[in-house]
């Protein structure tokens, strides 16, 4: 579903607009002076929507319909949010002019829209054919007008984005994706200032629409396991936003579902790890026979890392204890009763990759190249320890080893 | 031939694939990771071949990798850390940490130290790399400019 502004040749739409408007005369009064929307669905033209610009902030909606096939599916709904978030910038009062139909009065009230006034004998000084509703003749048009600003909230539209902040930061973003995605969600619902300071833990925003005081929040992130598929979906949900697609209460919404979307499978990421290990065991070196053990050590590796996430283990002993499991699976394995010989390095540089913090590398690489130094030095010495802590598991096991005597036979 | 295709080949795909995995990248992607990270093993391992010292190789390498990750990125609409954490993962110099420390456990420091720095390099190499590609203005990237390009060219011509 997607809403397009139509600029060339108008009359196209004429078959749709006369249903709102039997006259074509009256249509290509305001027609050219006037904005009009269409809102597309699989490649068909649904609804049409004209408004006109007034002057002194305000606006009126001249023309609304939905082709008769799809009516009753909320599209005309869809179209007026639209259109409301889209002249709230620029106007203050959207009014509306219609006949005495009750269902018709009915939906703009639903839609937020209250009585303003009422033109005499509009209908019947304007059409040349009698317009009848019920047999009774219409006459009179009656407007109905609606305040655009009290749908800007500057505190909803901050917490809101402050929330797809805070999801992104989680799962591993970079700080000028977070810092992007929280500037586009405010400035598409009409926040204009706004100023962010992002740290690789923490969000600080201060946002104003010059008419009310600025509001400012911080929120603490603490460091956690990286989800790419919530980063992208929350990349997803904010260039939709900045389409003007969704609305505040929905792009919430969307955001607690995607906050509670669910890692892969166990089984799954643990296969994956062995996958992981095998693969790079034989790229670097490592025999068939080789990478076939490392692909069993990267899957107990990533057992043993999995378990610890679930009871909260620091990240300083899932690494080290990591190091050793690897290393005392490769050395037993050394010592089993092979077909042929193997060789130890193959199998444990395998069972390492699984543990080497390639995203926080690289999230540290680009913060640094875009000149957030200090979220970029913090996340480099957060990956640069992981690599420390495997090391010292490693050195740890192989020691241990070498002076059980042991040695000899590395 | 085979062997060599399976090694240089499937293994990298397979293996970054592994990793995105991990890193939890929506199904849709994982055949463009895998690609990813076989272009950029595929380029290490040409340099390598042809001379070049690893971390010259890491260099070229992420090269691949980071243009393939902003290309693919203006393809596929979505963030770029997706392709490119899966598709560095086959060059980060694990190889040389083990070393580092079995050297540093046996006693030869010497030998420790040179493995040390040498990763220490291509890790270098790799910071590098991305970088120099990232900083590269976003709109090099976006098919529009290269064709408004084109059409200001002919209309010159």
């Amino acid at each position: 579903m997607k809403i397009r502004q139509i600029t060339r040749n108008k009359d196209e739409y004429m078959d749709l607009l006369l249903m709102a408007d039997p006259q074509e005369d009256m249509i290509e009064r305001y027609l050219d002076k006037s904005d009009l929307y269409v809102l597309v669905n699989g490649g068909d033209v649904c609804s049409v929507c004209v408004v006109e610009p007034l002057k002194n902030r305000k606006c009126e909606l001249k023309n609304i319909a939905t082709r008769t096939e799809d009516r009753g599916k909320g599209y005309a709904k869809y179209m007026l949010r639209y259109i409301c978030e889209r002249y709230s910038a620029t106007c203050d009062v959207m009014y509306v002019g219609t006949g005495n139909y009750k269902e018709i009065i009915r939906f703009y009230e639903r839609c937020g829209f209250i009585h303003s006034h009422i033109v005499a004998n509009f209908f019947s000084e304007n059409y040349r054919e009698p317009i009848y509703e019920d047999g009774v003749r219409l006459t009179d048009m009656i407007y109905l007008k609606k305040q655009l600003d009290s749908s800007v909230d500057v505190k909803k539209v901050v917490d809101l984005a402050l929330e797809a902040g805070r999801i992104l930061l989680k799962n591993g973003a970079e700080i000028f994706r977070v810092d992007e995605t929280i500037t586009r969600i405010c400035n598409s619902f009409h926040v204009e200032y706004v100023d962010t300071f992002i740290l690789s833990h923490a969000i600080f925003v201060s946002a104003e629409n010059g008419v009310e005081e600025a509001y400012t929040k911080v929120k603490q992130i603490p460091l956690s396991a990286s989800h790419l598929g919530i980063v992208a979906e929350v990349n997803e949900l904010s260039r939709e936003i900045a389409g003007g697609f969704v609305s505040i209460e929905e792009a919430k919404e969307r955001l607690r579902r995607i906050d509670q979307m669910p890692a892969k499978r166990s089984y799954f990421q643990v296969l994956a790890a062995g996958m992981g290990s095998g693969s790079f065991g034989y790229l670097l070196g490592a025999t068939a026979l080789e990478s076939v053990i490392a692909f069993g050590i990267g899957c107990i590796l990533y057992v043993w890392v999995l378990t610890a996430k679930k009871y909260n283990i620091s990240k300083m002993l899932v690494n080290i204890i990591g190091g050793v499991i690897i290393t005392v699976l490769a050395l037993a394995a050394l010592h089993l009763p092979f077909a042929a010989p193997v060789k130890i390095d193959g199998m444990i540089i395998g069972g390492i990759m699984p543990l080497v913090p390639g995203l926080a590398f690289v999230n540290a690489i680009r913060d640094i190249a875009d000149s957030d130094f200090l979220s970029g030095t913090v996340r480099m010495i957060d990956a640069l320890l992981v690599f420390v802590y495997i090391a010292v598991g490693v050195g740890f096991a192989l020691s241990v080893y070498n002076n059980m005597g042991g040695g000899l036979m590395l | 031939m085979i062997h060599n295709f399976i090694m240089h080949v499937i293994c990298p795909f397979v293996g970054t694939v592994a990793f995105a995995v991990l890193f939890n990248v929506p199904k849709r992607f994982y055949l463009c990771c895998g690609c990813t990270g076989a272009a950029g093993w595929l380029m290490y391992h040409m340099v390598m071949i042809y001379g070049g010292s690893a971390a010259t190789a890491s260099f070229c390498g992420t090269l691949v990798v980071v243009l393939l990750s902003r290309i693919l990125t203006v393809v596929m609409k979505c963030p770029i850390t997706i392709f490119l954490v899966s598709g560095i993962i086959p060059l980060v110099p694990g190889a040389g940490i083990y070393y580092t420390v079995f050297y540093m456990v046996n006693n030869e420091l010497a030998e420790a130290a040179r493995r040390g720095m040498e990763s220490a390099k291509v890790a270098f190499a790799i910071v590098l790399a991305i970088v120099f590609v990232v900083s590269l203005p976003r709109k090099y990237f976006q098919p529009l400019y290269w064709m408004e390009r084109k059409e200001r060219k002919i209309r010159k011509g």
